[in-house]
């Protein structure tokens, strides 16, 4: 794959990076045909990006420039080698003129080449760590509830949120629409400052509520996206159904770009981060169960891949990279298969490591702990007999 | 006065002193600076373990008043970062006029501070001087030039800047063919090359008789930023035993000029 960036575009880009490092770790590049799109997901896997740039946002587009098989290229680089190519998006295209992206699928290296103002040429060889493609499963067109905003209005109802601040909840119904940073039931008292902004329908570009709910996602993702929409002067559309079901956020311009970042929802009153995630979790699962079987029948082959992902990565599907390593890869599990699938319900037991230490220890703990009851050798005597 | 001032070894007077404040605070990255008054002008030293030796050279004609007696030597230990506080005295805004003292070895040194827009203040400070340590004699005359590079400041400071924090070494490589000048980076998987060629802008004018790769330690190479930041042009010297020189020019608004040097010594090969 090789494409040049036109100087304005190389800013667009830099903001994306940017933006999908608030998301994720890793960014996963796959060459199509017609685009390019790059991923991200979370640790937590709560939250997912996509952006999407089409075939015209690049000045000159070869899919398959180094190969002649008719096939995309998947690449996984750290997001951090990233954003290093695309260190100031604020000023980028004052400097940079031309960005070249190559990838050869016999090499280990992404190569970014800048063309910048004076003559100067920066080239980052960026390490590919896997040639993996991730993608998510998630529905945004059959949803009953889509909401179209300026760039700015959530971004000025969100400023009046406190930093410390980690989820949000929106309230819907088709009268209003309510942003607070709190749940319904007053439990958690560590929550100070509660906030709360409601907005009226006729302040939105469009507003369809079919399905009355309240869903509640994590802040950081959302002012990311937020600030991408933003710096990119374009509206943002939400897409949702009911609690627990994935939010999906789009930003495009209709022709170069288009983004989808999916977050994770849950029930507003949760405190903590973590059992929120088991929510989604769960909550996944129950809407997988009533997806069509094409997608069960691929996770089928996902879960020998990997266990790792079996319990978490329902709503995120790996795809691999060709189907012949897949195959060998089947081969190497299919001995290992049998005895997992018979143990696939058992759960070994944690390590007892800790248990051990805190025994050899155990005295010191005691509230009574008296060192005159230590009987035994004296290794080294009191130097002083005072 | 004349009879007064002679009685001492080195006496100096500046109308404003903010210049010498920004010159000493770029080169300020460790306590302690030798500081030496010779007829041409003041120059202040820091080393850096042995690695980096940075100096600024005010010459004598930026102060109103400059004498020196030259049958001795004026050279002492300072603490440079007491006498950049001491000529801050009255906040970054306000800019004042500096009078230099210097009796006798071991005696301190004077500073008699006056702001500008205030009659009637005054500060006297009083800087405990040492004896000096040696410092590095890293000029060597028999060792050749191998390349000389002119640069506008600002782009250089731009490079430097965007080079990735995270890794230690940075690898210059000069060359008579193009590109002339280029520059790498190891990160922890990653690999980052920045090529100029001569007849980029920034460049001012290159000489360079053999190809020469160089490395040294980035952090060494990002102390001269401070520098960068407060000069208009400055000039790459590499001998062929790898020791670069890299001269900074610092331009006054009445055309005076200061300047700093930074010795790097390069990391040898493993």
């Amino acid at each position: 794959m090789k494409c040049h960036v036109p100087g304005p575009n190389v800013k667009v880009l830099a903001r994306t990076v940017h933006a999908l490092a608030r998301f994720g770790d890793e960014l996963y590049l796959e060459s199509l045909p017609d685009c390019i799109l790059l991923r991200t997901l979370n640790a937590s896997e709560s939250a997912y990006a996509m952006v999407k740039l089409n075939k015209n946002f690049f000045s000159h587009f070869n899919y398959n420039y180094y190969s002649i098989e008719n096939d995309g290229l998947k690449c996984k680089i750290s997001m951090k080698s990233a954003l290093n190519a695309f260190k100031s998006p604020a000023h980028m295209d004052k400097q940079v003129e031309n960005l070249e992206i190559k990838l050869d699928p016999h090499s280990s290296k992404l190569i970014f080449q800048l063309k910048c103002k004076h003559g100067i040429v920066k080239t980052h060889y960026v390490s590919i760590l896997d040639c993996k493609a991730m993608q998510a499963i998630y529905t945004k067109d059959l949803v009953p509830n889509r909401i179209t905003s300026s760039q700015r209005l959530f971004s000025e109802a969100i400023g009046n949120f406190q930093c410390s601040d980690d989820q949000v909840t929106l309230e819907v119904t088709s009268e209003s629409l309510i942003i607070k940073n709190f749940g319904d039931t007053p439990t958690d008292l560590s929550r100070i400052i509660r906030s709360q902004v409601t907005i009226k329908p006729f302040e939105f570009s469009s507003y369809t509520i079919g399905t009355d709910t309240n869903i509640t996602f994590t802040m950081k993702e959302f002012r990311a996206l937020l600030g991408f929409a933003e710096g990119l002067n374009l509206p943002v559309q939400l897409h949702f159904e009911i609690t627990g079901k994935p939010a999906v956020f789009i930003v495009h311009n209709g022709t170069t770009i288009e983004a989808h970042f999916v977050l994770a929802t849950s029930k507003p009153d949760i405190a903590t981060q973590y059992t929120s995630q088991q929510t989604t979790n769960s909550e996944r699962k129950r809407k997988d169960d009533s997806n069509d079987n094409n997608i069960s029948a691929k996770k089928a082959h996902l879960e020998d891949l990997s266990n790792q992902f079996q319990e978490d990565s329902n709503l995120f599907n790996y795809i691999p990279n060709n189907i012949s390593q897949n195959v060998i890869e089947n081969i190497n599990n299919l001995e290992k298969a049998d005895s997992m699938d018979t143990n696939r319900d058992n759960i070994p037991a944690s390590p007892t490591s800790k248990m051990k230490i805190a025994s050899v220890f155990k005295r010191c703990f005691e509230s009574t702990f008296d060192p005159r009851i230590i009987h035994g050798v004296v290794l080294a005597e009191n130097s002083d007999s005072d | 006065m004349d009879d007064g001032t002679s009685q001492y070894y080195f006496t100096a007077c500046m109308d404003s002193g903010k210049t010498l404040y920004n010159i000493l605070k770029s080169i300020q990255f460790q306590e302690c600076a030798v500081f030496c008054a010779m007829q041409e002008g003041l120059k202040l030293t820091v080393e850096e373990g042995k690695c980096v030796q940075a100096s600024a050279y005010i010459p004598s004609d930026n102060f109103t008043e400059y004498h020196v007696r030259d049958d001795v030597d004026v050279l002492f230990k300072i603490n440079i970062s007491v006498l950049t506080e001491c000529l801050n005295i009255f906040g970054a805004n306000e800019d004042s006029s500096l009078k230099m003292y210097y009796r006798c070895e071991g005696s301190p040194l004077l500073l008699v501070l006056q702001p500008q827009s205030m009659i009637n203040v005054m500060t006297d400070c009083e800087i405990a001087t040492q004896i000096a340590d040696s410092i590095l004699e890293l000029r060597d005359e028999d060792v050749p030039e191998v390349a000389k590079l002119v640069l506008k400041a600002s782009a250089f400071m731009g490079l430097l800047a965007d080079l990735e924090r995270s890794c230690d070494t940075i690898e210059i490589n000069l060359s008579p063919e193009h590109p002339n000048v280029s520059i790498i980076t190891y990160g922890m998987q990653d690999r980052s090359c920045i090529d100029v060629p001569k007849s980029s802008d920034m460049v001012q004018s290159f000489s360079c008789r053999q190809a020469i790769r160089l490395k040294y330690q980035l952090y060494h190479l990002r102390l001269t930023m401070k520098a960068l930041a407060i000069s208009s042009k400055v000039v790459l010297r590499s001998s062929s035993n790898g020791l670069l020189l890299i001269q900074l020019k610092l331009e006054k608004e009445d055309q005076r000029q200061m300047f700093t040097e930074f010795f790097i010594l390069p990391l040898l090969d493993d």
